[in-house]
């Protein structure tokens, strides 16, 4: 049997500190306005760039939940993953209002 | 475990047919090597999914298949944390870092160091780059070395010598156009022979199935435990390769930075990187580590058919030699991964080069002509390529090659990441801070190397102490720490530097940074591209001319920038040009370029251009 800190204290710490990192960076990278959240283009890298913690935070604890035999949890993760897949998609895809 | 594989002279003609086929492929492409531009940076040119394939080859290389092969046989699905890191840097690196060294033009990173702080910056970064880049040109042979030790029964440096010939040769004469093309093949081939491994591994103890359920719970876990044991935990792993590597081989990896300054535009570089970490790292673990999974399995289902005593770093070639079944497809997986390796030391020669003619070379020899810099640019290649294959010997003493990874990642690293990290994103970031950076972290460091169990304990997280080598991974983190806090502290009692001599180099000023990669204000009207035809007319220096109405569809005005490639976008922008708008003209659908564009374009008659403004 495996005990709680051994599956998940490496995950919380990994996205603890990992997940300040990124937010530090988002922090700096808007409030220098390299981001800029006006421009189209600059949107949709900020909508992957959220995306893509979601995503790695998604696939680590899919195969976490995985490996403990839990494959509802498993298959659960594995859809929402799916399902913010396409909607990063369907995002980047639209036409933003006013813009021919 | 050597004379267990047998091979025949089919496998040898496979595997120097892939060398002579690679060679052939780099130096076609050696014929767009017009100027040092392009021998180190391509001319800019390159679209994203060229450039994010070929960076698989380098990155996978540079992990090798051996070294993650070995530790996932030994501790499962956590060999794939340090692949799997990435992320959590991209906001600093896809806006800060690659739009810097974008639109300041630096020709290396030392360079930048120059214009953010001083020439004496410079000098202690160029050592600290190189330093790094050596050594890892150096673990890259000794791998190729322990990758072929067990097939040729040959002694390891004549391997390695022989190796960094046939490197040398295609680096030196075909400079980043032919490393970027032969890596993209590479790179396809690599990614292939590793799910090939997986299917043939999984085919070979009975199904998934059979191999899902023969591994252990803990074995399949995708983080390692937190602080135990002492060779392989998730807390130093974390800081010394999670951290300290991936930032590393991302911010202050000259060859990767290269890679991404030969894409056409910041944007296609953001799109190689993001599209590199999202999809073809997660992909690129499993390639590298699945032979160890495949290996375990077999351990555990046929225990007849494996080599209980086999040595970890020779589990991948065992595996690989188990599976296949066949000795066509032995030898093809083989050459994957000798290509995946040559990859990695190929680019780091030519950012070697880049480092040493621009940083080194350049100042000291000035007013010469671009040939001359060219011819020196591929003798240092060759020089760098020898340095490398000599340098194998120091790190030959380590145990393994995880191990001189490590020491790598956790002493050669913190200084120089941190001195990019505090001069992109602190404009308080002073020259003596750098300095401090440099020299007072290194000598931190130095102390607490000496004195661990005093220095660097408070660090530890509940590791274990190994008297033989004392937190080999988590001392990332002291480093990181020491180098941090040298340059924090002395920029905060030391005068900030003045406004106008960091503009453009910090993500605080990037609008500063585009008006000076342009030469005046951006034009960020909304345009489309357009298809034209070219026509030759006389046109000053680096002027393309189109008609009003082309330049209105691509929201130009004169003295905008333009990007023109042919119209064939698979060839991902290898036959393309950068110009400024002139004066425009009343011919719709046709583009005047000179002489000298369509001869460095390599433009066809018979084919349309596509052109778009660019910024």
């Amino acid at each position: 049997m495996i005990d709680f800190s051994r599956a998940w204290l490496p995950y919380i710490y990994l996205y603890g500190v990992g997940g300040s990192i990124f937010l530090i960076g988002m922090y700096i990278v808007l409030k220098s306005k390299s981001l800029k959240m006006e421009r189209i283009r600059h949107r949709n890298w900020f909508h992957i760039l959220v995306f893509g913690i979601l995503y790695y935070m998604g696939i680590h604890s899919l195969v976490t939940f995985a490996a403990l035999g839990e494959s509802k949890f498993a298959s659960l993760i594995a859809l929402i993953i799916g399902a913010m897949a396409l909607n990063l998609i369907y995002t980047l895809t639209q036409k933003p209002k006013g813009v021919k | 475990m050597e004379g267990m594989i047998q091979t025949s002279t089919s496998f040898w003609v496979i595997i120097f047919g892939y060398f002579a086929l690679v060679l052939g492929f780099g130096s076609f492409f050696a014929r767009y090597n017009k100027t040092t531009q392009d021998f180190f940076f391509s001319g800019r040119r390159f679209s994203w999914w060229l450039v994010t394939m070929s960076i698989v080859a380098t990155g996978v290389g540079s992990h090798s298949f051996l070294k993650y092969s070995a530790k996932a046989y030994e501790h499962g699905f956590s060999s794939t944390m340090t692949y799997m890191n990435d992320w959590f840097f991209m906001p600093l690196f896809l806006f800060g870092w690659l739009p810097i060294v974008y639109y300041t033009k630096i020709r290396s990173i030392p360079d930048y160091f120059e214009r953010r702080f001083n020439p004496g910056v410079r000098v202690l970064a160029t050592i600290a780059i190189l330093g790094y880049m050596i050594g890892y040109i150096a673990i890259g042979f000794l791998t190729m070395g322990k990758t072929l030790e067990p097939l040729l029964g040959l002694d390891l440096y004549t391997i390695i010598f022989i190796v960094a010939i046939i490197s040398g040769v295609y680096i030196t004469f075909g400079g980043q156009t032919a490393v970027i093309f032969t890596d993209l093949a590479q790179g396809f081939i690599l990614i292939f022979s590793g799910i090939i491994i997986f299917l043939l591994g999984v085919n070979y103890v009975g199904g998934f199935d059979v191999f899902w359920h023969a591994l252990s719970p803990d074995y399949k876990l995708p983080l390692a435990h937190f602080n135990h044991p002492s060779n392989f935990n998730f807390v130093g792993i974390f800081w010394q390769d999670g951290v300290a590597g991936s930032v590393g081989f991302l911010f202050m990896n000259q060859g990767l930075i290269m890679r991404f300054m030969a894409c056409k535009s910041v944007h296609e570089g953001r799109k190689a990187a993001a599209f590199n970490v999202l999809l073809l790292l997660p992909i690129s673990t499993i390639v590298v580590s699945n032979a160890g999974w495949v290996g375990k399995a077999i351990s555990i289902v046929t225990p007849e058919s494996w080599n209980a005593a086999i040595q970890l770093d020779h589990v991948f070639t065992q595996v690989a030699y188990l599976i296949t079944g066949s000795e066509v497809v032995f030898a093809f997986v083989i050459a994957a991964v000798a290509a995946a390796l040559m990859s990695t030391v190929d680019t780091l020669i030519n950012a070697v080069a880049a480092v040493v003619i621009n940083d080194v070379y350049r100042p000291l020899v000035k007013g010469k002509d671009d040939k001359h810099y060219l011819k020196v640019a591929m003798m240092v290649s060759a020089g760098a390529t020898a340095v490398g294959a000599l340098s194998t010997v120091f790190f030959n003493n380590f145990p393994t090659l995880y191990e001189a990874h490590g020491f790598f990642h956790s002493t050669m690293t913190p200084p120089l990441v941190v001195a990019i990290f505090l001069g992109i994103f602190w404009k308080r970031y002073s020259t003596p801070a750098a300095v401090a950076t440099f020299l007072g972290g290194a000598i931190l460091m130095w102390i607490g190397s000496k004195y661990p169990q005093i220095f660097i304990s408070p660090f530890d997280h509940g590791i274990e102490f190994n008297p033989d080598r004392p937190y080999s991974y988590i001392r990332a983190l002291y480093n990181t720490l020491v180098c941090a806090g040298s340059g924090v502290i002395v920029g905060l009692l030391t005068t900030p530097p003045s406004k106008e001599n960091t503009e453009g180099l910090t993500v605080w000023s990037l609008d500063k940074a585009r008006e000076l990669f342009k030469g005046s204000a951006p034009n960020d009207r909304p345009g489309k591209p357009v298809l034209v035809k070219w026509s030759m007319k006389e046109t000053a220096e680096g002027i393309v001319r189109f008609s009003i109405g082309d330049m209105e569809t691509m929201g130009a005005d004169v003295g905008d920038l333009v990007y023109l490639a042919d119209e064939r976008k698979w060839l991902g922008g290898l036959k393309s040009v950068h110009g400024v708008y002139g004066e425009p003209h009343d011919e719709d659908g046709v583009v005047y370029l000179n002489e000298i564009q369509i001869e460095s374009g390599l433009f066809n008659p018979s084919k349309k251009l596509i052109a778009e403004k660019e910024l």
